[in-house]
């Protein structure tokens, strides 16, 4: 019964003394805060630096290139510290918004990469049909090959989704109460960090398996017309 | 309703078609053969601005298509096209790759767009396929429903590049049965095939594509039975021979001897000659690969059989450039029926088989015709 009763204590030091959970909650919303939009906003500047790298002009070819090649193999935390020690130091911007500004950039290169791969692996004989049924250039990239491309690039769309709610864990490092630094001040201060960092790592493993489930469920190949 | 005049057409430095004019009627049936690179696709790729030309006009219904004015979405709504791989779009299933032009081009509703889907898919009998999707279904099947797909545009021209050409043998006729069907129904139809079986029973005319051009067209009894001009007519003649080249000491015997066997099914050949020209081939290219070639040498042995229409008979004409040795030399004082001491059993047996044998060498090439 010793054990027990010590298992939770040490919860109720971590969890409820001091209203600890609003403060693991406020570090969940910070940190689903911080995914989602950098996510969002990572996808829209994905597509502009995939649509450059099909452009005609060569220097829109060449920018995108050179910024996937740099920011993908920057580490995001390097990214993180250039923006708000050095580039964004004398704006005063909320950290979080820094922190949102970082994932964007860096998610945009990554998925910049996974659209032209997606949309490299659609078969051209079948917008080449697509044409010759009188569809329009547009028309035939919206019912051939979106759906096909993105079909080729769901798998890793989701994956990097994964990736990037775990490297969030990060933002700490630039004064961020993101759900990591959280955990780490209550932590030390329970001087008992092993429940609250082992229910940390449920949440992360909740996220993303919620992530893998919305892909899943939605992924359903309609077997019917209706 | 198709007029093409003086078509060119380059990639890069390298010249496709040059100078090609043609017209086309309603109704007609035209079928484009000649040997590969010819650009007999490219021609037909031009017709719909899938690639554009780099000279002279095409004229489709009296409108040029390579004029900026001209919507070349609405002139291809008017010619179905079929390829070689079918291009069927992989994410919808059949149904939906029927009706996706119908009601996003056409702006048909949906509701009539799928009655008349059911309706062609039924002509075709793969009505029960409906909600497969392409990678369930086999060539053939696949092959039918891109067809069904083109005709349901209702167009007045239907292009077909190589319809059966990636098809499993077996799945050739289930297609070809639907294009004949296809003819009948009076489609102008341009068709790029080597089905030249086919091609000279349903074309009204036949375009023989070489030499980057038009090189000889008339109706199929003028191109297959009495074509007039030589390459026309090598190219005819090759259609009734089986050509191999041994190029190798390790050639493949099995893959030569499968497709003389198909060669000769074509003619409805007798068993026992089937099997002494087999015989005869082989012991010929082992006794060559033997005795005229050194072992790193690389031998280069032209095979071409042919069989006579007339006299039944197979000639083999065997060509190479080894040292010149002719076997039958030796052997053909041996009187019959005296046991053989000679080591090339081989050459004693093609002898047995042949009905005439000659052997010729000239500017080092060495020539052996043998009649079976």
């Amino acid at each position: 019964m010793d054990i027990l009763n010590k298992i939770q204590e040490s919860l109720y030091a971590n969890l409820i003394a001091g209203k600890s959970y609003l403060l693991i909650l406020s570090g969940l919303k910070i940190t689903l805060i911080i995914t989602l939009a950098g996510l969002f906003l990572g996808t829209l500047l994905g597509a502009v630096f995939c649509a450059m790298h099909y452009s005609n002009s060569r220097i829109l070819r060449s920018i995108s290139k050179s910024y996937i090649v740099i920011v993908r193999g920057t580490p995001i935390l390097l990214l993180l510290m250039l923006l708000f020690y050095v580039v964004l130091a004398k704006t005063r911007m909320d950290a979080v918004y820094i922190a949102v500004i970082a994932f964007s950039l860096n998610s945009a290169a990554h998925i910049a990469e996974i659209m032209k791969a997606a949309l490299e692996a659609v078969d051209p004989g079948q917008i080449m049909a697509a044409r010759t049924l009188g569809f329009t250039r547009l028309g035939a990239f919206y019912h051939v090959t979106l759906p096909q491309a993105g079909a080729y690039a769901r798998p890793v769309y989701q994956n990097t989704v994964i990736n990037l709610i775990q490297w969030t864990s990060v933002v700490g490092y630039i004064t961020i109460a993101d759900l990591t630094r959280v955990i780490n001040a209550i932590g030390a201060r329970t001087a008992d960090p092993f429940f609250v960092i082992f229910i940390a790592i449920l949440i992360y493993l909740a996220l993303a398996y919620a992530t893998y489930l919305i892909f899943t469920l939605t992924n359903r190949r309609k077997r019917a017309l209706r | 309703m198709i007029k093409v005049l003086n078509l060119s057409k380059r990639f890069g430095d390298s010249e496709v078609l040059r100078d090609v004019s043609v017209e086309i009627k309603k109704g007609e049936c035209v079928a484009i053969i000649g040997p590969s690179g010819a650009g007999k696709s490219v021609f037909l790729y031009c017709l719909n601005a899938l690639q554009p030309h780099d000279g002279g006009k095409i004229l489709i219904n009296g409108t040029d298509i390579a004029d900026k004015k001209t919507d070349i979405n609405k002139v291809r709504e008017k010619m179905g096209m079929v390829y070689q791989n079918f291009n069927l779009f992989s994410h919808l299933n059949v149904l939906e790759n029927i009706i996706l032009a119908l009601v996003n081009v056409k702006k048909m509703p949906r509701a009539a767009a799928i009655e008349k889907a059911d309706k062609l898919l039924e002509m075709v009998s793969l009505i029960d396929k409906r909600y497969s999707y392409p990678d369930e279904l086999s060539g053939g099947q696949k092959q039918r429903i891109a067809i069904v797909r083109a005709i349901a545009m209702d167009p007045e021209i239907v292009l077909l590049d190589e319809p059966t050409s990636a098809l499993d043998p077996t799945m050739v006729g289930e297609v070809l049965a639907v294009i004949r069907d296809l003819a009948k129904q009076g489609f102008t139809m341009i068709i790029v095939t080597h089905e030249m079986n086919f091609a000279r029973e349903i074309a009204h005319r036949v375009l023989f594509m070489d030499e980057k051009g038009i090189y000889e067209s008339g109706t199929p009894e003028e191109i297959f039975v009495s074509p007039k001009k030589p390459r026309t007519i090598a190219f005819i003649k090759k259609l009734k021979t089986f050509n191999y080249n041994v190029s190798s000491f390790n050639f493949d015997l099995i893959a030569m001897c499968a497709r003389l066997e198909l060669f000769c099914g074509k003619y409805n050949i007798e068993r026992k000659t089937v099997n002494d020209t087999n015989l005869a081939l082989e012991e010929m290219i082992t006794y060559i690969l033997d005795h005229c070639y050194k072992r790193l040498q690389t031998p280069n042995i032209d095979i071409i059989v042919e069989y006579g229409d007339i006299d039944k008979k197979i000639v083999i004409e065997i060509i190479h450039n080894g040292t010149s040795v002719n076997p039958f030399e030796n052997i053909a004082f041996m009187a019959d029926g005296e046991e053989s001491d000679t080591e090339d059993l081989g050459i004693f047996m093609v002898k047995k088989v042949a009905s005439d044998i000659n052997f010729t060498n000239e500017g080092g090439l060495s020539k052996f015709k043998i009649k079976i």
